[in-house]
């Protein structure tokens, strides 16, 4: 990875049509580094993430993402961005290999075989890798969902609940992927687990309202 | 940092052998349009008899059986990767133009595989009269990418709304309508002996305006 990774977001926030998905945030971050990302649920977290990755246009303001100082285009985020989220999915009639190795070639990335050996090493799913992802239970998704979003060694890794249904030995890889990836690049963390959140050098909290609160 | 030709070709021939795979691993589509090229042709066999000097029947018929046959497997090319949630992961490893074009291939060899099979079957079932294989080939070919890059284009415009199966119905038809006006016409005059030059020239430029207004669009989809 390398060191010149920053991302500096100014006054971003997104609509959902009426709804406000994400209110107003500001904050400019480098590598190496951890950011993680706080808030109540429906705070927009998740939307976050997504306009990071260039996934999502922001209603109102802007967000750049530079490599040795050199601005990436919005489209092209996703070569250097690596996202890991609840709402990815991955093909239940191809196998965890065939997912990973799908994704690799698409991106048109050089040693196809050893990157995914070396992502399914890392998320500990190398003896499951023959299974069709249909097999698979909830946690061994997640663990494909962070082996997917470290596969071509993004620059910037964004992990949306990076932990959620996982085990200890899972939680273990999320801090491992985090903290290798944290050596020279950048990691935003977007989760409400103090655990999680320790992991980060930075915070920043959400100001939305996120959902109303049952009496 | 744009990505280069051939890394695009990378990523669409990637995303249409991905397709092929699920389609076999799944039969989503094939069965379903061959069993419905089989019964549809069995039953008008049974009902009508040969057609052999109805070519004006018998162009229509074609069409139609290929239309129908092939139609919801096309449509839905989109459809499955919004209702599978896979759309996120195929967004983060190609482009739109990317996907739509892998999908459109694909759309392009799902076709040709049925009418591999529907074809010869309409031949015999029908009783049809010889074929002059030039221009029933070049009537099939550009249908079959004026029909593929119809269906695609619609498919990924209406991916992501609600009630997208009404709306396919909806934006559909007036799309389709010209596609399947130009081939049964070319097929009927390929068999009265006219000559089909006007309806391939309709078909073909049919396709490159849809074609073109596809790529225009794809980059602007599922953004928001």
């Amino acid at each position: 990875m390398s060191a010149a990774a920053r991302v500096v977001v100014s006054g971003v926030s997104h609509r959902f049509g009426p709804r406000r998905g994400l209110e107003a945030v500001s904050f400019d971050v480098a590598a190496p580094g951890v950011l993680a990302v706080t808030g109540a649920n429906g705070s927009g977290k998740s939307t976050l993430l997504r306009i990071l990755a260039g996934l999502l246009r922001p209603t109102t303001g802007s967000t750049t993402l530079e490599l040795a100082g050199k601005e990436v285009p919005r489209a092209a985020r996703r070569r250097h961005v690596g996202l890991a989220s609840p709402e990815l999915a991955f093909y239940e009639e191809l196998t965890a290999r065939e997912n990973l190795a799908f994704a690799a070639t698409a991106r048109g990335m050089a040693n196809v075989h050893s990157a995914v050996n070396e992502a399914l090493g890392r998320t500990g799913l190398a003896a499951r890798a023959a299974d069709l992802v249909a097999e698979f239970s909830s946690g061994m998704k997640q663990r494909l969902r962070l082996a997917f979003a470290v596969l071509h060694r993004p620059r910037i890794l964004l992990l949306d609940e990076p932990g959620s249904h996982l085990d200890a030995g899972g939680r273990e890889v999320v801090e491992r992927l985090v903290q290798d990836a944290c050596a020279d690049g950048l990691v935003v963390l977007a989760t409400n687990d103090p655990t999680e959140s320790a992991l980060a050098r930075e915070r920043i909290e959400l100001s939305g309202r996120g959902l109303d609160h049952p009496a | 940092m744009p990505a280069s030709g051939s890394n695009s070709a990378v990523a669409v021939w990637t995303i249409l052998r991905k397709e092929c795979r699920s389609e076999w691993r799944t039969r989503y589509g094939l069965n379903a349009a061959l069993l419905f090229a089989l019964a549809s042709l069995t039953a008008v066999s049974f009902a009508a008899g040969r057609l052999g000097d109805r070519s004006d029947v018998l162009a229509a018929l074609l069409w139609i059986v290929l239309l129908f046959a092939t139609l919801s497997s096309l449509s839905h090319a989109f459809v499955r990767e919004v209702e599978g949630r896979t759309m996120l992961l195929l967004r983060l490893v190609a482009s739109p133009t990317e996907i739509a074009t892998g999908k459109l291939l694909f759309n392009v060899l799902f076709l040709a595989v049925v009418e591999v099979f529907a074809v010869p079957l309409f031949l015999v079932f029908t009783g049809a009269p010889p074929v002059r294989w030039g221009p029933f080939l070049a009537v099939l070919g550009l249908g079959t990418i004026a029909l593929a890059a119809s269906s695609t284009l619609i498919g990924a415009v209406i991916a992501q709304t609600r009630g997208r199966g009404a709306l396919f119905a909806g934006v559909s038809l007036p799309v389709l309508l010209p596609v399947l006006a130009a081939a049964v016409s070319g097929t009927r005059q390929m068999w009265s002996a006219h000559p089909v030059a006007p309806s391939l020239r309709l078909l073909a430029a049919y396709a490159v305006a849809l074609l073109a207004a596809s790529l225009l669009l794809y980059d602007h989809l599922w953004e928001d």
